[in-house]
């Protein structure tokens, strides 16, 4: 009994792995069919930012699901936010799906693991918040429709030289986290130059991701006495120790970067965190293109019981877009034409604001969304425009 | 010479089988060199590198009986010497743009095999470190101790900036393409630990697994045999790991967390602790076994549109089929033994012995 039960199982077994190789390969070569690869990280730890693009990009493709006379198919493959599960989920959009072009996926790292695959096999891919300079540094096949770390750093050192009047910062960075880090240092390098004073940031903690307890950096910060504390990281660290500075008595502004924009930044925070001020890529309440309006009546059409649109899924949207604007104007699915076309981008109308591809791959951005957490919500404070 | 000659010659006439099979595996991986995709490619030289790790790991879990739980951190060892030595120098200034590399390191370049045999020697010496007070020690201690320094080894690369860029890792990285670089190195790790399980090293290293105070009795100092499995499964798991950074082309603390031994613990613990053979099917099947099932986890995978096909749900299948052999298989698809030519032998007779059992009492019954 036991035995012929195993036997029945290992049937099984071979016979889903068969299934499996075979399965997928039946509905390829159809010339009426453009194939779109979205590699995301749909389990494991980043998998509630996977899933937020996800939906920007299959909304997306609901709205506008042909091309050229041709249907636009999406193959999703989860890359498990693990590395090298990234660069064979790659590879088999590419060799196995034989897609056209590849979005994705949330998290630099992973993009960058992808990244020379999409080189060597000569296959377009637009990152959609991957925000760290290497992604799309030296592959011509990589680009990008959100704004860099960089940029993003000048932005709240704008806002806090500019707007809050600060002369001294405090910095507190994930150091486990590489888009923390990058932030706090384009931050630095930004607000030492605004201020012009070398000493401008008086004191720098450092917290793991995962951390609980930061009364340790936190006191350091209090005797330093700062105007403003800069602290990017992820949400639920963020807002454990916002909670934790306000018990300690410090009041200054506290800043952050774009994590911060989740529900559970809230829920974790409470009261503590009204006023936390932060930049991000999208406002829901005030799009600033006639397509950003689009997205936004479509996704509160398709999603009615939902307080606010993230600003990764509107950057999904707009990776996807770009896509069809690229593959309309390269006339052909050919995937080197649509990376021609892509690197051509001029003024295009995007969700999020209107984008120009410039040589890096990047997308040309020259403002920022604030917003202020105010009442229990993300409220739209200003817009910072940098003229580089 | 003569006899030499001779003992060659009655070697070759012994293991003539092995010999032809050597032959084919080598002539098998030329053809698929030549003809494999890109997709499949990777995936069987990630199964190569897995094999590479779990074989070590496999030394000492398996043969030697210390529960190590290093394998992570001897991994990013190997993997950031790879990154750091082979990326081109003219790149370096892009990738560390927070701070600039130390200038000790920021001018020297090496070449692939040399950071690779490097990478192999600096993740033994610190088995060494770790394993000179540890391996004293009977009961648990070496997996505690391992498990926190392949934390430890990570938040340091973490937080040395200037040596591996932080977390920001290291990107790059001349990757290797051909399946000779993976699949040679993972036939020498298996010819090596087959042969040094079969010397009297490897029957030390059994006693020791099986009962410390009756080796000692026999002479074996355990001190010197554990560290001795110990030392040379750091060094091919740094190896390892430097194949896998060049593999991927990118490098960052977050890919060895203490959840990436765990993937090789699962390996040996499926293919048999204890077993080279084993550890080698488990390896493939395990790799391959995950993209097999990927099927699942698209939308309408019989023409209808169920909800629960959706992503994830293969590793829900994965884990069950895991169960479903740990529950008929407990010691593992091999247990320790190993795949020669003898048990495949009796395996068959068995299987064919049973089937023809079989079909003679249910002639005996139709009789009745």
């Amino acid at each position: 009994m036991k035995k012929s039960l195993s036997l029945l199982l290992c049937l099984a077994l071979v016979a889903t792995m068969t299934a499996g190789c075979s399965g997928s390969s039946t509905s390829s070569d159809n010339s009426d069919v453009i194939k779109v690869g979205v590699f995301e990280p749909l389990t494991g730890a980043n998998a509630s930012g996977g899933e937020l693009e996800l939906e920007g990009v299959q909304l997306a493709n609901q709205l506008h699901p042909e091309v050229l006379g041709k249907k636009v198919e999406l193959v999703v493959a989860d890359n498990k936010s693990d590395k090298a599960e990234a660069t064979t989920a790659a590879a088999r959009l590419i060799e196995k799906d034989k897609v056209s072009a590849i979005l994705g996926s949330w998290g630099s790292s992973l993009s960058m693991a992808a990244g020379d695959i999409v080189k060597s096999n000569k296959i377009p891919a637009i990152a959609l918040s991957a925000t760290n300079p290497q992604v799309t540094l030296g592959n011509d096949y990589y680009f990008r429709v959100c704004f860099l770390d960089p940029f993003q750093g000048t932005v709240m050192a704008n806002y806090a030289y500019k707007t809050l009047g600060a002369k001294k910062v405090a910095i507190v960075q994930e150091v486990s986290n590489d888009y923390s880090v990058g932030l706090a240092k384009f931050f630095t390098d930004s607000f030492t130059k605004l201020s012009g004073d070398a000493s401008a940031i008086v004191s720098t903690g450092n917290y793991n991701t995962g951390d609980q307890d930061f009364n340790g950096i936190l006191t350091n910060i209090k005797a330093t006495n700062p105007d403003v504390i800069f602290a990017p990281g992820n949400y639920t660290e963020s807002a454990l120790l916002i909670k934790q500075a306000r018990a300690l008595g410090i009041t200054c502004p506290i800043i952050g970067g774009d994590t911060w924009e989740t529900n559970e930044f809230i829920t974790v925070g409470g009261a503590d965190v009204e006023g936390a001020v932060m930049s991000t890529f999208f406002d829901d309440t005030n799009p600033p293109t006639e397509a950003g309006k689009t997205f936004v009546a479509e996704y509160k059409k398709l999603y009615p019981d939902r307080q606010n649109i993230p600003a990764v899924t509107a950057l999904g949207y707009d990776g996807y877009m770009m896509l069809m604007d690229a593959i309309q104007r390269a006339g052909s699915a050919d995937p080197q034409a649509i990376r021609d076309a892509l690197a051509t981008t001029t003024n295009f109308e995007g969700a999020t604001g209107v984008i120009t591809i410039n040589a890096n791959g990047d997308a040309e951005k020259n403002s920022a969304i604030v917003k202020v957490v105010k009442d229990g919500k993300f409220t739209y404070l200003d817009t910072v425009t940098i003229t580089q | 010479m003569k006899n030499t000659q001779n003992s060659l010659g009655a070697y070759l006439k012994k293991h003539w089988k092995t010999v032809v099979f050597l032959v084919l595996v080598l002539i098998g991986i030329g053809i698929a060199d030549q003809f494999v995709n890109s997709f499949m490619r990777r995936l069987l030289n990630l199964s190569a590198i897995y094999t590479i790790v779990a074989l070590s790991m496999n030394l000492v879990n398996g043969f030697t009986g210390q529960f190590s739980l290093g394998q992570a951190g001897f991994m990013a060892i190997g993997a950031y010497t790879v990154a750091i030595f082979t990326v081109p120098v003219g790149l370096r200034s892009t990738i560390f743009y927070l701070a600039p590399m130390a200038p000790l390191l920021a001018n020297i370049q090496l070449p692939f095999v040399v950071a690779l045999i490097l990478g192999g020697f600096l993740s033994a010496g610190v088995a060494f470190l770790i394993g000179s007070p540890c391996l004293r020690l009977r009961g648990d201690y070496l997996a505690i101790a391992t498990l926190g320094f392949s934390e430890i080894i990570r938040i340091i690369f973490t937080n040395t900036q200037t040596i591996t860029n932080g977390a920001l890792g290291i990107k790059s990285i001349p990757t290797i393409n051909s399946l000779w670089w993976t699949f040679g190195i993972a036939l020498i790790v298996i010819i090596a630990c087959f042969l040094l399980i079969n010397s009297s090293y490897g029957r030390a290293f059994k006693s020791v697994r099986e009962d410390e105070i009756a080796a000692e009795a026999m002479g074996v100092s355990l001190f010197k045999t554990k560290m001795t499995a110990f030392l040379i499964s750091a060094f091919f798991t740094g190896i390892g790991g430097g194949l896998y950074a060049a593999l991927l082309g990118t490098v960052d603390p977050k890919q060895f967390y203490f959840t990436l031994t765990y993937n090789f613990l699962l390996i040996i613990v499926l293919g048999g602790m204890g077993s080279i053979s084993g550890t080698i099917i488990a390896s493939f099947v395990v790799t391959l076994g995950q993209e097999a099932l990927r099927f699942l986890d698209e939308p309408m995978a019989f023409g209808l549109d169920l909800p629960i096909f959706r992503p994830g749900l293969r590793m829900v299948v994965f884990s069950f089929l895991l169960m479903v052999v740990v529950l008929f298989y407990r010691k593992g698809l091999m247990g320790t033994n190993e795949l020669t030519w003898n048990f495949i032998i009796n395996k068959y007779r068995s299987i064919k012995s049973r089937f023809t059992k079989k079909a003679a009492s249910a002639q005996g019954g139709d009789s009745k």
